[in-house]
């Protein structure tokens, strides 16, 4: 009777066990096995391919393109801009005293920024390929959206190509081995590849911010016009082929209509990285990483202004070399500040006035004021920390730029002035009677002054292997950037750049 | 609503197992033979005369039986001829024949001679045992021996009162809470918390319970006693039996008053020694605001503290209540800061079915309520110049500009911010003995934890406020535990044999939930936090909402026999699935194994027994698991929309993107603590009682997340399953009665504890890491992405890495090594807890400290202080001036320093008056709570939080000072 008693009950406990159902209830996420099936569905997905280019800040690297630290990264090496060390801030392990030096290593953590910025885009837009394989749609209907992710990833490789050289090439998602180097020749010609590929497929005409077939093809020529510096063969004519193909853009009147809050509208951009803050988007902030702590009492008499961290500013020499008559030369700011509260120059808290001076005495102990501030884009009083203006990567007086040069390393630079003129009218300038390369030279950095892109035109010209400011001659593997030493730390596979 | 009609079908379905368990259960109780019954009925009292209530009187061989009333007296009817055993814990059970009827037994039970500590029951987890027959390493603090004082966090209680678990509260604020951590942390990811059970409910939230109401602490240290609660069991085990329900009626009010004041501070340049400083160094460009100001103490108040508990307690012999309600009101020493409590408490009983069926039923309440503080306040106190005044000559707040240069009184004062948490806990539990020697347990709980934030930013605030034209937000979050509970145990003696055994299942579901909303752009300031709609800038994430949900599901079982309570053994096992787990570990198993022997019960020891009045020797093994690091969902490939917007050209709208959010790992589980501990107790010339325990803890799987390279992985980091780590540790506890006169007593109590922590392992064939760094200095200005610390194979956690210093050279500058090396770590060589109680006649004086001993921690605070380029702008300490140091802030050994302390943490003088009639009882008493810290750490405090893996040890403007509190208290019970 009692055992009996016991079997009933154990056998109850064991009924109430039942209760054992261990899965996992989702509320607020989705499986993506659960995903991607409707249109609807389909664009959410393809989204993230574009989302990516505005980069991301996941607590292991910053790296956005529009500041931290894939911008500064590629300005800092360059002859346009620099970040001196003041007192103690902007020392940050000496991060961009190395680079300005053309001492980095490859520990140092913008170089990550910039890894991390291609990678985690490719490694996203692979998933996304893999999803829309996965979808059921149709091949006809795949093709076009495969075309589109496909020169997003060209795009990434661009850039991998331009700044390391020798990536590990990566297409299927499926595949989880740890990838191996690609030579730099193999990455060449896989962006060539691709993008040539996807251009039939890609949307023509105009289509903001997307990747339509003129981006494919401006991408190109800026493939061929880097050729020689990338793989030393050199592709001008095919430079110029690809930027003909590039239709239905025009300079705009004004230069800085590019570069205002709207920018959206204007007819000369090709390629551009939207950005509103009202929609979340984040790590468009440059405005606050250039201007001195106190700046933003000169541009709102109550302080209506973000903080700004007195950072980053024009390598000396920059500012003095645009003409006075350059329109261009707005791009940077210099001189006394104007305090609107008081409408005298504002005061520093060490008591000097704000004098943004072009001379910048000591470079590892800068002054506060110190350094011609980047101002190509808008700066207007009630702005947030996250700013509206859309990041310009591609511009159509790029594509006459890149066809005026072409034409002058082919030895036609008669070929070279139409180009030249529609540039130097707008700026205000004059084309000179010599065109040489020295001047295609400097007029790219008048013209794409703090576009981000300095660096490849300073070692497509071999100046950046030549001494300048507090920085003296470069040997030729800082051509490309080591990749990064904790990327080789979780991937033995991978083989460090020669040289580093 | 399909989803939702399954749900409740799913819960119904196990309601209504319940409910059928609970009728066979009491089916079985109602077992009684009926034949002719003679009726027995009588006293019972203990070696001294006093009647011995709750003495249990059995028919010999039956499950018939009864207790002893509150006067002792029992009445029972038996079977002529049969026996009644007479038993009472820590008493030897008499047996007595019963031929006839009689009213007028009297019988008188002996105490055991085992030892006084047999007749302490200590929670062991799904019941309780006799101290005697422990097994496992567990401390028991009972109530009287809690921290007493202004308690607003009840981990409090247990300051310095364990040995082996330490209580760090980094700051002096009274709404930050404390964070407990018994034998070093086991976990890289994964909170080290002990895992605490109020009243036979695990999971919960200590502050449900307050120090009021609690009875005992049960602390479970090692593996063998807090195997019984499987992956949840590895960070040890906090038992809380919360007061019963005494004997008649009475009413108790315990009152505290207090006022508090900053213990210290930093002692920086006042205006008048920045003036002098400017003329002496002929600066030239220093602007004198003509103020007068000690910024640090404009952000400070003298705090009033007040706490009142009312209790009422009515037990009657089959049934019972205690009720309880208190409240806090704890200011903190810098202004707005504080915590307000109130909270309430019920429990009942009632027994029905002759004693053998017990209902329990309790319900725990509060409300928190405090405006939470913005800690950049204190690191512009320090930046400020002395000599600008907190208000301009229009009475406005000085505003001045500059980077970490806002006026911090401001800010203290124009933003509001409001939060509150709401905490309940409940539960009914149903006991019982269905068979004799057998008692089914059911306990079904509910944890409630909702709390509410609310804030506002002006829009004339200076920092930040004034970009966003008013900022406000309000965001709700809340979590509910479920739990079933239920096991069946089964006690028997038979002779010297005395076995234990238990079996249970349990099953917990946790939901959580939230939403929250953000707006800025108001037009007025009028409204604050409470028209959100007003704001009339949005933005995407301004508004968001989640939830989660896991399921727990536990089988258990353990059997302890113990012979002649000389030789002990016990097992236990738990098998744990858990929906958080990886599909390919849906379940661990939780082992444990443990012997003890009485030494001293051995006849070979006779001897010494004048000396030695007891000897026990425990060893125990056992594996326990920790599964909080994991949290929902983390094992699943999944997508989430977070601010992932994208712009649409064709239809001119920015729309949300979808995209992973996580690597999958169904290979993801909990992390497993092998432990191995040895202990002594020990009872030396009937005045002193102690223990000496070692153990070695291994712990397997650590999860971390690894970064991992992209593509193949989707995003760059990964949650897995692969480091080692140790924990070797040695704790020592010593009990002492060192005179026990007539009039004058004197008690002493000592813990000391050490332990040693060591990452064995950080990589394995898929995850490779050799070396983490972390104790990140961002934020610093002049250290983004900078990192102080390391996380490394063969040092433990909070290692700090960087170069060492040998002082300064004759210019002032680090003299610095070449290589970074480790220099230093946050992990203390010895805790210390120290406490004594003196009475004479009826004043009582007694003293709690504990103390700390070897650790290091990076004062930030003073590398950032001690800056040559801060002067005439920034204010720097007196003590800057004379350093000599001229180079810019340089992270070094130089800034690591040794914070060993010792800290008198509680004094108090009391009287009890003699009193009688309808006062029980009437204490008055003076408390001084951290009268004075020892200690050769320069900051503020050398208490700097050395928990949690991102930041252990670093003092970084760590500066809301502990407050010194002297406080009037009193006790008054009326009724017995």
């Amino acid at each position: 009777m009692k055992l009996k008693n016991i079997i009933i009950l154990l056998s109850a406990v064991a009924l109430s066990s039942s209760c054992t159902n261990l899965d996992e209830e989702l509320f607020d996420k989705v499986k993506d096995e659960d995903f991607g099936t409707t249109p609807k569905e389909v664009e959410a997905l393809v989204g993230g391919a574009y989302s990516s280019l505005r980069g991301f800040n996941d607590g292991i690297s910053i790296s956005f393109p529009t500041c931290e630290y894939v911008f500064f990264l590629n300005e800092v090496v360059s002859d346009e801009a620099t970040i001196p060390t003041r007192g103690q801030d902007w020392y940050d392990g000496g991060r961009y005293q190395d680079a300005q030096r053309h001492e980095w290593r490859a520990d140092n953590g913008m170089i990550l920024s910039a890894w991390r910025y291609c990678f985690t885009g490719i490694a996203k837009i692979n998933s996304i390929i893999y999803q829309i394989d996965q979808s059921g749609l149709t091949e006809a209907d795949k093709k076009p959206i495969n075309a589109e992710l496909k020169a997003v990833r060209a795009y990434y490789y661009y850039m991998l190509l331009d700044m390391f050289g020798n990536v590990p090439i990566i297409t299927d998602f499926e595949d989880q081995d740890l990838p191996a180097n690609s030579s730099r020749q193999e990455v060449y010609d896989f962006v060539e590849t691709e993008l040539t590929e996807a251009i039939p497929y890609l949307p023509s005409g105009i289509v903001y911010s997307k990747f339509t077939q003129n981006v494919a093809y401006s991408i190109l020529a800026r493939l061929y016009l880097n050729s020689e510096a990338f793989v030393g063969v050199a592709r001008w004519q095919d430079c110029i082929n690809a930027c003909q193909k590039v239709s239905g853009y025009s300079l705009t009147p004004d230069y800085f209509a590019n570069f205002i809050t709207e920018n959206q509208s204007s007819p000369e951009i090709i390629l551009a990285i939207p950005y509103e803050s009202d929609a979340g988007t984040v790590g468009n902030y440059l405005s606050s990483m250039t201007y001195h702590y106190l700046h933003r009492f000169t541009v709102s008499a109550t302080g209506d202004y973000p903080w700004c961290g007195n950072g980053i500013c024009a390598q000396p020499g920059v500012f003095s070399s645009f003409e006075d008559v350059d329109r261009r030369k707005s791009a940077m700011l210099a001189g006394e500040q104007i305090n609107l509260a008081t409408g005298s120059v504002l005061i520093m808290d060490s008591g000097a006035p704000l004098d943004y001076t072009e001379e910048i005495v000591n470079f590892t102990d800068a002054k506060q004021n110190e350094g011609v501030r980047l101002a190509k884009y808008e700066v207007k009083a009630g702005e947030k920390w996250e700013r509206d203006h859309d990041l310009v990567i591609i511009r159509y007086a790029e594509i006459l730029m890149m066809q005026a040069e072409s034409y002058v390393r082919m030895g036609s630079p008669d070929l070279a002035r139409p180009f030249l003129d529609q540039i130097s009218e707008r700026a205000g300038t004059e084309t000179p009677e010599l065109i040489d390369l020295a001047y295609i030279d400097k007029e790219l950095l008048r013209e794409f002054c703090f576009e981000g892109r300095r660096r490849t035109d300073n070692i497509r010209f071999g100046t950046f292997f030549e001494p300048w400011w507090e920085k003296g001659t470069t040997d030729t593997y800082r051509g490309i950037f080591p990749i990064p030493q904790v990327e080789l730390d979780k991937n033995t596979n991978l083989v460090q750049n020669p040289g580093y | 609503m399909n989803t939702i009609n399954h749900k409740w079908r799913l819960q119904s379905v196990m309601l209504f197992r319940i409910l059928i368990l609970l009728i066979m259960l009491f089916g079985m109780g109602f077992q009684v033979q009926a034949q002719e019954k003679i009726n027995v009925s009588g006293t019972i009292y203990d070696g001294d005369g006093e009647v011995l209530p709750g003495a249990s009187v059995i028919e010999t061989g039956t499950s018939n039986g009864i207790t002893t009333d509150f006067d002792g007296n029992f009445s029972l009817l038996i079977t002529p001829g049969n026996s009644i055993e007479v038993s009472y814990i820590g008493f030897i059970t008499q047996t007595l024949v019963i031929e006839a009827a009689t009213s007028t037994l009297v019988i008188t039970l002996n105490s055991d001679t085992v030892s006084l500590d047999a007749v302490e029951l200590v929670a062991v987890g799904y019941g309780t045992m006799r101290k005697s027959d422990l097994t496992g390493a567990i401390s028991t603090v009972s109530s009287d021996d809690l921290v007493k004082g202004v308690i607003s966090s009840t981990e409090q209680v247990l300051q310095g009162k364990v040995a082996g678990l330490t209580v760090v509260q980094g700051t002096g604020d009274p709404s930050s809470g404390a964070t407990l951590r018994l034998r070093g942390g086991t976990s890289l990811t994964a909170s080290n918390n002990p895992l605490i059970v109020v009243d036979g409910i695990p999971g919960v939230d200590i502050n449900a319970v307050q120090p009021s109401d609690i009875a005992s602490i049960d602390v479970l240290k090692d593996a063998s006693a807090t195997a019984i609660y499987g992956s949840r069991g590895a960070n040890g085990v906090i038992i809380i039996t919360t007061k019963g329900q005494g004997a008649g009626t009475s009413v108790t009010y315990t009152g505290l008053s207090g006022v508090s004041y900053a213990s210290n501070h930093i002692d920086m340049l006042s205006a008048n020694q920045w003036r002098d400083y400017v003329r002496t160094n002929g600066i030239q460009d220093a602007i004198d605001f003509g103020g007068n100001t000690d910024w640090q103490k404009e952000l400070e108040q003298t705090a009033y503290t007040q706490s009142h508990t009312l209790s009422f307690t009515n037990g009657k012999e089959d049934s019972g209540l205690r009720a309880s309600l208190s409240f806090l009101d704890n200011e903190g020493i810098v202004q707005t800061t504080g915590l307000e409590r109130l909270s309430a408490n019920i429990s009942t009983y009632q027994y029905a079915l002759q004693k053998k069926l017990k209902f329990d039923v309790g319900l725990f309440a509060n409300i928190d309520k405090w405006h939470p503080l913005d800690y950049r306040i204190f690191e512009r106190a320090f930046n400020l110049n002395p000599t600008i005044p907190v208000y301009d000559q229009n009475g406005e707040f000085t505003e001045v500009g500059g980077t970490l240069y806002e006026n911090p009184v401001e800010i203290l004062t124009n933003r509001v911010a409001d939060d509150k948490r709401h905490r309940l806990l409940g539960y009914f539990k149903t006991e019982l003995e269905f068979l004799p020697d057998f008692k089914a347990v059911v306990n079904l709980s509910l944890e409630h934890n909702a709390h509410t934030g609310s804030g506002y930013k002006p829009s004339y605030a200076v920092m930040e406020g004034r970009t966003e034209g008013g900022y406000a937000n309000k965001n709700y979050d809340e979590y509910t535990n479920m739990q079933l509970e239920s096991y069946i145990t089964y006690t028997k003696e038979i002779g010297d044999h005395n076995i234990n055994a238990m079996v249970g299942y349990s099953f917990l579901e946790n939901r959580y939930e939230g939403f929250g909303a953000q707006r800025s752009g108001f037009e007025t300031d009028l409204f604050e936090y409470n028209n959100l709609g007003a704001g009339q800038d949005y933005r995407l994430g301004d508004v968001y909402s989640y939830k989660g949900k896991s399921n727990l599901v536990s089988l258990y079982a353990r059997a302890n026999y113990s012979y002649d309570s000389k030789y002990m053994f016990t097992a236990t096992i738990r098998r744990d699935g858990s929906s958080r787990f990886g599909a390919n570990n849906k379940w661990g198993v939780f082992p444990s194994a443990s012997v003890a022997w009485r030494i001293s019960s051995e006849d070979f020891m006779e001897g010494t027994s004048v000396w030695l009045n007891t000897l026990k020797l425990r060893v125990g093994y056992g594996v326990t698991g920790n599964q909080d690091g994991i949290g929902e969902y983390r094992s699943l490939s999944i997508l989430g929309v977070g601010n992932d917007s994208y712009y649409d050209a064709a239809s001119d709208t920015w729309k949300l993107a979808y995209s992973p959010t996580q690597n999958p790992n169904p290979d993801l589980k909990w992390e497993s603590t092998e432990q191995t501990n040895i202990g002594l107790d020990f009872g030396l010339f009937g005045r002193i009682t102690g223990s000496l325990e070692w153990y070695y803890k291994y712990t397997n799987d650590l999860l971390y997340t690894y970064e991992v390279p992209q593509p193949p992985y989707l995003v760059g980091t990964m949650l897995a399953n692969v480091g080692e780590l140790s924990n070797t540790g040695v704790e020592l506890t010593l009990n002492a009665n060192i005179i026990d006169g007539d009039k004058f007593t004197w008690d002493a109590n000592l813990n000391l504890s050490h332990n040693k922590q060591v990452i064995e392992k950080l990589s394995n064939q898929v995850y490779e890491t050799d070396i983490i760094y972390s104790g990140s200095l961002h934020g610093l200005s002049g250290f983004s992405n900078q990192f102080s610390q390391v996380i490394r194979e063969g040092y433990p956690v909070g290692t700090f890495w960087g170069l060492q210093s040998e002082g300064l050279d004759e210019n002032g500058a680090f003299i610095l090594g070449s290589e970074p090396q480790k220099i230093g770590d946050v992990q203390p060589t010895l805790n210390l807890g120290l406490g004594m109680n003196f009475s004479y006649g009826n004043f009582d004086l007694g003293f709690t400290s504990y103390g700390s001993f070897g650790q290091k921690v990076l004062n930030a605070t003073n590398m950032m202080l001690y800056d040559p380029n801060r002067l005439p702008t920034y204010n720097v300490p007196d003590d800057f001036l004379g350093s000599g140091i001229t180079s810019s802030p340089t992270y070094s050994s130089y800034w690591v320093e040794d914070a060993s302390f010792f800290r008198l943490q509680t004094v108090t003088l009391g009287y009890t008056f003699p009193v009688s009639g309808v006062f029980s009882n009437m204490r008055v008493y003076l408390l001084g709570e951290n009268l004075a810290v020892f200690t050769d750490y320069s900051g503020v405090d050398p208490e700097v939080s050395t928990t949690g893996l991102a930041n252990p040890g670093i003092d970084r403007f760590n500066s809301y000072p502990r407050p010194t509190t002297i406080s009037f208290g009193l006790n008054l019970t009326l009724g017995k």
